[in-house]
C-alpha cells in the first residue's frame, strides 16, 4: 500500500528562516548604533521594498499590470494628514486608517479599472491616480495645490524627541515591510495563491476550472490598495510636508517600483528584496552623475529585461535551485503507511 | 434516457462569419458521445460556448434542465462541466500536483486539505503520480495532454468534455488514453469527445455526432454515420479508417 502526503518547504527554506531572523534582529538594533542618515536610509529602503511586495503581488501574480499604484501612496499620505489635522487622531493610529481609506476608495475604482484589459488597464490606472491628484489639489482644507507641513504640535504628538520620532517612524518602516513581504508569501500559500497563479499561467483554463478571474483579482487590488495606502502615510508621516505632486509622483511611486521588482525578479518573493538592493546601490553609486542616474537606471532595466526577464534573482535562484520563500505543495510518497498514519 | 446537455439552436457569429449555425443536439446521461467535422467546423467554439468562454449569439444551454446560457465559465465549472483543451494549457509555473489541486478545491468550492486526496486519486488515473511535483511547463506532449484529462477530471465532473485528446500520440499512446477514458466513463460520466484520430474515438463512444459549418449534419449509431455518404463526402479519407 503507497500512502502519499503534501508537504511544504525546501531545504533553503529552512535556511531563510533563520536567514530572515537574523535580518530582522540585526534591523531591529540599527537605531542603537546608527546615525539619523542610516536609518532614514533604512526606512526608505523598507518602504519601498513593501511598496514592491505590493506591486509585484498585482502585475506578478494577479497579471494586474498597474501603473497607478501612486494613487494609494497619494490618498494614503493625505488620510493621514487630513486625520491628523482635522480629526484630531494621533498619526500612528491614523497609519492603519489611511490604508483602510485607500481600501475603501479601491473599491469603486476597480470597478472603472476593471472594465479595462492589458495595456489599458495599465493607462487607466495611471488616469485614475491623475484624477485623485488633481481633486486633491482642488481641496484647500489639505494645501490646494501647494500642499502643507504636518502641524508642529502633531509632529511632536508622535514622540517628544526627535530621536524618539525617528525611532518610532524607523519600527513602524520596518514592520510595514515585513508584514507586506509576509502577507504575499502567506497570500501565495493559501488556496488564493492557487488560483493567482493559475490565472496568471493560463486565464481561460483557470476560470473553466472553477476560479471566479474578478473576483480573485478585485481582492488582490484592493488588499495591494491596503498595504500601498498604509505605506503612503508612512512615507508622508516621515517627510512631514505633502503636497499632490509629490504624493501622486508617477516616477518615485510606481516608475521606481516597477524597477526594483523588474531588476529583482518578478513573480518572485525574492524579487523586490534584490530589486530594492540593486536599487538603492545605484542611487548610492550614481548619487553624483546627475541625469545620467536615471539614462542608467533605464539602460541597466533593459538589458535585465531582455537577457534575464527572470531578473537577477530569477537567474542566481534557477542556476542553484534556491527558493526561500517555498510555496510549491510536494507530494511524498512511502511504500508502507507512513508511522503516523495506520492505513492498511 | 434524460438529456444531462442540452443545446436548442445555438447560434454564434464573429463578425460576418457564422461558425455555429442553429445547432441542437443532446447528450444523454451516462452517455459518450463523439463528435467529428472538417477543421472549422466550429467544434472548438461549441465547446466555449457549453464551457462560458463564449456567449452565443441565439439559443439556449440547458445543463440538467437547467438554462446555464448565460452562467460564467466558473459557475458552470461548479455545475460539473469539466473540459480539456486542445492545444493544452497547463499552468506551467506550478507543479502537476498543484494544476489538479486548484480544479479540485475550486470546482468544488473544498477547502484545500480536504482535496489532496482526491487529487491523488485523479493523479494515479491518468498515469501521472509519478511527475507529480514536476513543473507543468516541464511536461512533454503526451504529460500534457494526461494533464488537461486530469485537470478536467480535477473538479469531479457530471459532463467531461475532451478536445481532440488523442491528436499527436502514438498508437501506444492512444490505445492507453482510450483505456483511461473507458474507464471513466464506465465510473459513470457523460462525455463528449472531439476527435480526428476516428477509430480511437469509435473505440469509446456509443454516438456520433457529425458538425460542418457549424451545423448538424448527420448524427447517431457511428458505423451508420460513417457509412452516410453526405459524411464521407465531407470527410474524405475517414471511411476505410472506420470500415
Amino acid at each position: 500500500m503507497t500512502t502519499h502526503a503534501v508537504h511544504r518547504g525546501t531545504r533553503t527554506s529552512r535556511t531563510g528562516v533563520l536567514l530572515a531572523i537574523a535580518v530582522i534582529i540585526g534591523l531591529l538594533s540599527v537605531p542603537f548604533w546608527a546615525g539619523r542618515a542610516d536609518m532614514r536610509l533604512i526606512v526608505e529602503m523598507a518602504y519601498f521594498l513593501a511598496l514592491a511586495q505590493m506591486w509585484n503581488l498585482m502585475a506578478g501574480y494577479a497579471g494586474l499590470v498597474s501603473i497607478g499604484q501612486q494613487a494609494y501612496v497619494g490618498i494614503g499620505g493625505y488620510a493621514l494628514f487630513a486625520l491628523a489635522i482635522h480629526a484630531d487622531v494621533p498619526p500612528l493610529l491614523a497609519l492603519p486608517l489611511a490604508g483602510l481609506i485607500a481600501a475603501l476608495i479601491a473599491v469603486p475604482t476597480a470597478f472603472v479599472v476593471f472594465r479595462l484589459r492589458g495595456a489599458y488597464f495599465a493607462i487607466g490606472t495611471w488616469v485614475a491616480a491623475e484624477v485623485f491628484r488633481l481633486v486633491l489639489a482642488q481641496v484647500t482644507a489639505l494645501g490646494g495645490g501647494t500642499g502643507q507641513s504636518l502641524p508642529a504640535t502633531i509632529v511632536r504628538s508622535i514622540a517628544d524627541s526627535v530621536d524618539g520620532r525617528d525611532r518610532l517612524i524607523y519600527f513602524t518602516g520596518i514592520a510595514l515591510a515585513v508584514c507586506a513581504t509576509a502577507l504575499v508569501f502567506l497570500l501565495l500559500r493559501s488556496r488564493h495563491g492557487l488560483a493567482l497563479t493559475a490565472l496568471r499561467d493560463a486565464e481561460g483554463a483557470a476560470e473553466s476550472l472553477g476560479v471566479d478571474r474578478f473576483r480573485t483579482q478585485l481582492w488582490v487590488y484592493i488588499v495591494a490598495a491596503l498595504g500601498t495606502g498604509m505605506i503612503g502615510a508612512l512615507i508622508f508621516l516621515q517627510k512631514l510636508r505633502i503636497s499632490p505632486d509629490a504624493a501622486f509622483s508617477v516616477s518615485d511611486w510606481t516608475a521606481n517600483v516597477i524597477f526594483i521588482v523588474v531588476i529583482g525578479g518578478i513573480g518572485r518573493i525574492e524579487g523586490p528584496i534584490v530589486g530594492t538592493l540593486v536599487f538603492f546601490a545605484l542611487r548610492a553609486l550614481l548619487a553624483d552623475f546627475g541625469t545620467w542616474y536615471m539614462i542608467v537606471l533605464g539602460g541597466v532595466a533593459v538589458i535585465v529585461m531582455l537577457k534575464a526577464p527572470q531578473g537577477l534573482w530569477g537567474l542566481v535562484a534557477d542556476r542553484f535551485g534556491l527558493d526561500f520563500f517555498p510555496v510549491r505543495r510536494l507530494v511524498r510518497s512511502w511504500e508502507r503507511g507512513p508511522p503516523a498514519r495506520n492505513d492498511a | 434516457m434524460t438529456a444531462i446537455l442540452r443545446l436548442e439552436g445555438v447560434s454564434k457569429s464573429f463578425g460576418a462569419l457564422k461558425v455555429i449555425d442553429d445547432l441542437s443536439f443532446s447528450l444523454r446521461r451516462g452517455e459518450a458521445l463523439g463528435v467529428i467535422g472538417p477543421n472549422g467546423a466550429g467544434k472548438s467554439t461549441m465547446f466555449n460556448l457549453i464551457t462560458g468562454g463564449l456567449t452565443p449569439g441565439a439559443g439556449r444551454i440547458l445543463f440538467d434542465e437547467r438554462d446555464i446560457t448565460r452562467l460564467t465559465p466558473p459557475a458552470r465549472c461548479r455545475l460539473g462541466i469539466g473540459r480539456s483543451y486542445q492545444i493544452p494549457q497547463p499552468f506551467g509555473g506550478m507543479t502537476v500536483f498543484e494544476n489538479v489541486l486548484v480544479g479540485a478545491t475550486f470546482g468544488s468550492g473544498k477547502p484545500e486539505r480536504q482535496c489532496h486526496e482526491s487529487c491523488i486519486a485523479v493523479l494515479e488515473t491518468t498515469g501521472l503520480l509519478g511527475k507529480a511535483n514536476r513543473l507543468a511547463g516541464t511536461l512533454t506532449l503526451l504529460e500534457r495532454k494526461r494533464l488537461e484529462l486530469a485537470r478536467a477530471l480535477s473538479i469531479g465532473p457530471k459532463v467531461l468534455l475532451l478536445d481532440e485528446i488523442a491528436g499527436g500520440l502514438t498508437e501506444g499512446e492512444c490505445q492507453a488514453l482510450v483505456e483511461t477514458i473507458r474507464t471513466i466513463h464506465g465510473n459513470g460520466v457523460s462525455l463528449i469527445w472531439i476527435e480526428h484520430v476516428v477509430h480511437a474515438l469509435l473505440a469509446a463512444v456509443s454516438r456520433l455526432v457529425v458538425i460542418n459549418f457549424g451545423a448538424l449534419l448527420a448524427e447517431g449509431e457511428p458505423q451508420a454515420v460513417m457509412n452516410d455518404p453526405r459524411v464521407q463526402s465531407v470527410y474524405m479519407g475517414i471511411d476505410e479508417d472506420a470500415a
